[in-house]
């Protein structure tokens, strides 16, 4: 970067290097309602392999009822997972600026008070 | 002097309503671009697709030169483009110290951020412990701008920038924009209220019914018929 060198200049700059993510691969609203459906799909699967394991005495179906709700079990997992994944991350992403910013003025009070402590031992701040 | 910010030919929606129908503006560094409109002619879908927070249909947003369409709003922000919505964008249960202090994670030290804000801003130095949400809608508004350039933007949006402000305190915070303006950053204002933002700006479009209906200087002619187009009368 050069002393001469304009905001504008630098943008353009800055615009030539930025790596941009080719849009159409981000996805995160399809992702978010695939795993919403995966999670949702899952459950209802679960009961009905539940009923058609009871409703039956048939051993060879009670496996295929077995099967089914264990691939539900492992779908409804995958979709949780998604869900949460493209659901929470900018709730944290605010909760962690949060807990920096706390962090950061728990620093500055305690560095206030360190530096206004009082000689006489009055003070009962914590050391 | 080329383009910082350039929309090329947008079309963009809500839910299946067509908004804008093929908006053309440029805005080139250190230049103040106004687009007026009465309401609901697609000023802020605009500036949002500007912004890149709201798809365009079709059509190109091209940022320095550069095809910058559907790119992710917050890698346009990280380069430079910054967005102050209508409604003043502040924390109101925060203070203006602690609404400054949440612009640290552009890498600028608090001491920075302060000293930038309250120069250009002395009055809320004045304020700087009281929480934002009972400033008065001028002093809020200062306070959303300061955030804005604590991000050392190339490419300023404001959206309503005289929204429910009296005319003195709009007159005296369109100054600070041109002033911004000056040193380089491209400015786009969207404005309902046309009156102040064509003192200070350099061209000014006007859009109806998402169409860009009249673009030019601000002179005579292009003031005496915005009250045709918002009236809706052929001139």
């Amino acid at each position: 970067m050069t002393s001469t060198e304009t905001r504008a200049d630098r943008f353009v700059r800055e615009l030539t290097v930025l790596k941009i993510p080719d849009p159409a691969a981000g996805r995160a609203a399809l992702w978010l309602r695939a795993g919403a459906a995966l999670m949702t799909i899952g459950v209802v699967l679960g009961v009905c392999a539940y009923f058609i394991s009871h409703n039956t005495s048939d051993p060879l179906v009670q496996n295929d009822a077995l099967t089914l709700g264990l691939a539900a079990v492992a779908g409804s997992v995958v979709g949780s997972a998604l869900f949460l994944r493209y659901s929470l991350t900018g709730f944290l992403r605010y909760w962690m600026a949060r807990q920096s910013y706390d962090v950061e003025l728990l620093a500055d009070r305690l560095l206030e008070r360190e530096l206004r402590h009082d000689p006489t031992g009055t003070d009962a701040a914590p050391r | 002097m080329s383009a910082l910010l350039e929309l090329r030919g947008i079309r963009a929606a809500h839910e299946r309503i067509t908004v804008l129908h093929g908006v053309d503006l440029d805005v080139a560094a250190g230049q103040v671009v106004a687009l007026l409109g009465p309401n609901g002619a697609g000023k802020t879908t605009t500036l949002r697709v500007a912004a890149g927070v709201h798809p365009a249909e079709s059509g190109q947003l091209v940022l320095g030169g550069r095809d910058m369409t559907g790119a992710d709003p917050r890698d346009l922000a990280r380069a430079g483009v910054c967005l102050i919505p209508e409604g003043r964008g502040v924390f109101p249960n925060l203070s203006v110290r602690d609404n400054l202090l949440m612009m640290t994670f552009t890498g600028r030290s608090r001491e920075e951020i302060e000293e930038f804000a309250f120069a250009r801003f002395p009055v809320l130095a004045k304020r700087a412990g009281q929480a934002a949400g009972t400033l008065s809608g001028g002093e809020q508004q200062m306070l959303a701008l300061a955030r804005g350039l604590a991000t050392d933007p190339a490419v300023l949006l404001l959206d309503e920038l005289s929204m429910g402000l009296a005319p003195l305190v709009v007159g005296r915070l369109y100054e600070q924009v041109g002033e911004i303006a000056r040193q380089g950053v491209a400015v786009l204002v969207v404005e309902q209220f046309a009156a102040a933002v064509l003192d200070i700006c350099d061209h000014a479009a006007v859009l109806v019914r998402g169409r860009v209906e009249r673009r030019g200087h601000p002179d005579g002619g292009l003031r005496a018929e915005l009250s045709a187009l918002y009236l809706g009368s052929s001139t």
